[in-house]
């Protein structure tokens, strides 16, 4: 089975799941606005993929003369452009990209094997899957922690402190927060990896199912395989993981300041509810409400931080792909990959709204 | 719950921390071969992991920047790919590694030519057999050097310049007994035993590479002629090559696995190999990073002594400044080469005074000799007789890419700029483009007076210096003339007798008056300023203690990489 089903399917059968279970469970309107949402979804990512079709279209440069520089005869340059169909007229490509998209081909590569972009983003969206979660992780994690641990200390040094951490970590670019963290714990300490996902040598002693590593050595029961993937996850994910963790820090601590000022905290108090117990099961429980909006919108940025981080840590993810590709005007291979970036942005948001109305049975659709 | 958790959070990081130490593992080795591979492995967290166990699998780690992307040896080009075809297949002849391009057999005997020079024939080893036990006849070579003559299969090539070294010389390919194969060529060239040591002149494996398509990157294992079998592959991340049990050739491997590492960019390589997670790193590394490795213990950098060179395209094309001859010779007499290799590369780079690199046949120092640049006062006079004046200064637009050949490159560029513009009488405007914009504005010939390309031979003689920048419309390498202003395209736009020396040296077979031809071509390239000759890019290579190439042939200490730029993996090995 191709890699890309199996992840599709790992994480598309339990949301699948979950999107069912809501909508079976839902109200009527709630039905009708998940059919509307999932409607959207297409007209959003065709608008999408097409202002990326027409755009890398009209900028200067060319695959062929990217590719084969100097050594690209007139001859051959058309060859290629015959071969690859860019001589078609524009709006035959780009119905043969819609195309392409709807039949999940996606075509094949302009540049190097001409390998089919299926093929490539098999290997390429697990490594990045296997980047963000975790990172995503150590965001949600840290940031929830941190700015509950802030609003119960408000006003206090810890809260003055950590309200500059956000501060800082948001606004450092994620390439030199990057650098930074290398330098410290791979070339100082030498306690983690210095890049990559995996060691050299024990990479080819892991069978691969999936091309999630993590999920691959735990299949072939490979435990030096999974240490070691463990082990190069920590700082790339640490990475991506802090600079985001300054956005819920900060949100956090403010809904968590206004929950303990509502009257059911002061009514928890007076029956003598531990103040451990009022804060994290009580407060942070109604201020995650808003924070969960904001998980929506932070998995676009956290895309666009893979990229950084990625290139940072020589992890063969889509980012890099991306970048790879965009310099080389490999216009199949970009107008893809950003077609599968819309699509998990669109599933997540979906998600997140419905997770939303689960969490908030006020809210009405 | 809270338990599970705490103790799945406990599993994960105690599992993440349990193998700092060298572990043993048995190598999944998907292989036919009839000796069973079975091999241990050590993570390679340690500096030295590779070379300082004897007991385990001698593994020897190469990281490059360089991708792969074809290794049908119909279709490949590049260098990285050109070196991973040769590990597993070894072409007709070869040169020697660590040479000055000495040629040896490699599957075949040297080749022979005719009186006339019009054929060369090649006598094959007899004990031929692929990685995989396939036996290799004399019919199964002839059809399979003649997918680089098919040209339904040649059309469908995505690269479109793997046939380069066939198609312009080679009429067809024959047997002429079960050993023998014959190549009939267009015309005379004395080089052409140079072509049979390229890639495209392995034998390909008929059940990968199919007579009647291109197969670029096969699924692992695959068998060639060569010392290595590939037995994995991933395209973005390794390749990993073990000894191919049927070779029987000069060069056996000497180690019991090279994986080559790929890295996303020069600087993450530098770290993995200042860190020990790789032995080598090999391509492309820029000249700041190595200087920055050699106050590293446990790791020699040696440079490479000949390595590809950088130029500048002068736009020959009416309308262009440079379309004028005393411009281009003002432009190439006021440049300082010394200077760009003290200044840009801390005197690492040689200076290039010849299309033509020192060291092949007939090379010399043609723009020293007609300009002795920097010679400033031959400049301004020049430019003087063009019509320039301090008042009326030559606006000149230069181009070139800040990042496609690292920053080194862009500084020499612009230093470039500065010197022109030292002679009082230039006033030079900086273009920098994104590569794929820029390369096109370069070659397509109506956008750039002047810009700045690179170039790396295909096969190493001095043909490969000249044609490609003589023939076409005569502007440099496949730039192209516009408006058909450059005179008679097929020959040369600039002197005719650029061309006509071109086809002399070919024909000619002694290699005194061969040589004495070339000198000639450079005079007058010089004279013409056809293009203008900057220096020869440093290539370096970095390898930990214990990595050792072969003391018996040339350039041990670069691992045996020689001017003809091959690195020859079966060559390396191990010291406990």
């Amino acid at each position: 089975m191709h890699p890309l089903l199996i992840v599709f399917l790992v994480f598309g059968i339990p949301a699948g799941l979950a999107l069912a279970w809501v909508f079976l469970r839902g109200s009527e309107s709630l039905r009708r606005y998940i059919l509307t949402r999932i409607a959207l979804t297409v007209p959003m990512v065709i608008i999408l993929i097409s202002v990326v079709f027409f755009v890398l279209r009209v900028m200067p440069g060319d695959v062929v003369s990217s590719t084969l520089g100097p050594k690209a005869s007139d001859a051959a340059r058309a060859n290629i452009m015959e071969a690859l169909g860019l001589d078609d007229p524009l709006i035959v490509q780009y119905f043969r990209f819609l195309g392409d998209v709807v039949t999940f081909d996606l075509g094949d590569s302009f540049i190097g094997a001409r390998r089919p972009i299926v093929d490539e983003l098999g290997e390429r969206l697990p490594a990045t899957l296997e980047l963000i979660i975790p990172a995503a992780i150590v965001a949600l994690g840290s940031g929830l922690l941190l700015g509950t641990f802030a609003a119960v200390r408000r006003k206090k040094p810890a809260d003055y402190g950590l309200r500059l951490y956000s501060v800082i970590v948001y606004s450092m670019p994620i390439f030199w927060l990057g650098l930074l963290l290398r330098l410290v714990f791979s070339v100082w300490l030498d306690w983690t990896p210095i890049a990559g996902r995996i060691d050299v040598v024990t990479n080819t002693t892991l069978e691969r199912t999936t091309n999630l590593l993590f999920v691959d050595a735990i299949l072939s029961g490979n435990w030096a395989a999974l240490s070691s993937v463990l082990r190069h996850m920590i700082l790339p994910a640490m990475t991506l993981g802090l600079v985001l963790s300054g956005v819920f820090v900060r949100l956090t601590r403010i809904n968590v300041i206004e929950a303990l000022q509502e009257d059911y905290v002061a009514a928890a108090r007076a029956r003598g509810i531990r103040e451990r117990v009022v804060t994290y099961s009580y407060a942070l429980k109604n201020a995650m409400i808003p924070v969960v909006t904001v998980i929506g919108l932070q998995v676009a940025i956290l895309l666009a931080g893979a990229v950084l981080t990625e290139t940072v840590f020589n992890w063969p993810g889509m980012g890099r792909y991306l970048i790879e590709r965009i310099s080389s005007r490999d216009f199949q291979a970009v107008q893809s990959t950003v077609a599968v970036f819309a699509l998990f942005v669109a599933m997540i948001s979906l998600a997140v709204d419905v997770i939303y109305s689960v969490l908030d049975p006020r809210v009405k659709y | 719950m809270k338990l599970i958790l705490l103790f799945v959070v406990f599993a994960v990081i105690a599992v993440a921390c349990s193998s700092e130490t060298t572990e043993t593992t048995e190598a999944t080795t998907d292989t036919t071969t009839p000796t069973a591979t079975e091999t241990t492995t050590t993570p390679t967290t340690e500096p030295t992991t590779a070379t300082t166990e004897p007991a385990g699998p001698r593994t020897i780690i190469i990281g490059t920047t360089d991708a792969v992307s074809s290794l049908d040896s119909a279709d490949a080009y590049a260098t990285a790919d050109w070196e991973l075809i040769k590990a597993f297949n070894e072409p007709l002849l070869r040169f020697q590694p660590g040479s000055n391009s000495v040629l040896e057999p490699g599957i075949a005997s040297l080749p022979v030519a005719s009186e006339d020079g019009l054929s060369w024939e090649v006598t094959l080893r007899d004990d031929l057999v692929f990685g995989d036990g396939l036996e290799l006849t004399v019919d199964m070579a002839v059809e399979q050097l003649n997918r680089l003559m098919d040209s339904d299969l040649q059309a469908s090539a995505p690269n479109q310049v793997g046939n380069t070294l066939a198609i312009p010389y080679v009429e067809s390919i024959e047997a002429v007994d079960d050993r023998t194969i014959r190549f009939n060529l267009l015309g005379p060239a004395g080089f052409f035993p140079q072509i049979l040591a390229g890639a495209p002149y392995t034998i390909a494996h008929p059940d990968f590479f199919a007579l009647d398509e291109m197969n670029l990157l096969p699924e692992a294992p695959i068998y060639g002629l060569g010392p290595w079998i590939i037995t994995e592959n991933t395209v973005a991340e390794q390749t990993v090559l073990e000894p191919n049990p049927y070779y029987t050739g000069a060069y056996p491997a000497k180690v019991d696995r090279i994986i080559v590492q790929r890295f996303a960019n020069p600087s993450a390589m530098a770290d993995a190999v200042r860190e020990g997670e790789i032995d080598v790193a090999w391509r492309i590394l820029g000249s700041q990073a190595a200087d920055e490795l050699k106050s590293v213990d446990g790791l020699t950098v040696e440079t490479i002594p000949q390595a590809p060179i950088r130029y500048l395209i002068v736009n020959h094309a009416d309308g262009f400044v440079t379309s004028d001859p005393l411009v281009r010779q003002a432009l190439a007499a006021a440049i300082d080469r010394d200077e760009l290799s003290d200044v840009v590369f801390g005197g690492a780079v040689t200076p290039l005074l010849s299309p033509v690199p020192p060291g092949f046949l007939g090379a010399n120092e043609a723009f020293e000799d007609a300009f002795q640049a920097p010679n400033i006062d031959l400049a301004v006079d020049l430019l003087t007789q063009a019509g320039y004046s301090e008042t009326n200064k030559l606006q000149l637009d230069l181009g070139y890419p800040p990042e496609h050949y690292g920053v080194t490159t862009a500084d020499g560029v612009l230093l470039v700029a500065q010197q022109w513009e030292a002679t009082g009488l230039i006033d030079v405007n900086e273009i920098a483009q994104e590569w794929s914009t820029y390369v096109s504005n370069c070659t397509n010939g109506d956008t750039y007076p002047v810009c700045v390309l690179g170039w790396f031979f295909d096969f190493p003689d001095a043909e490969n210096y000249l044609q490609p920048f003589i023939e076409g419309d005569g502007l440099g390498t496949m730039v192209l003339c516009p408006n058909d202003s450059c005179g008679d395209a097929t020959t040369t736009g600039i002197d005719p007798l650029l061309g006509q020396l071109l086809l002399d040296q070919r024909a000619e077979t002694d290699l005194d008056a061969r040589a004495a031809i070339i000198e000639q071509l450079q005079d007058v390239y010089a004279d013409e300023v056809v293009t203008i000759p900057l220096w020869l890019e440093p290539e370096f290579i970095i390898y930990r203690d214990g990595i050792v190439g072969d003391g018996s042939l040339p350039n041990p200490q670069t691992l045996n990489i020689g001017p003809d730029f091959e690195f020859v993996y079966s060559v390396l090995d191990i010291t406990d």
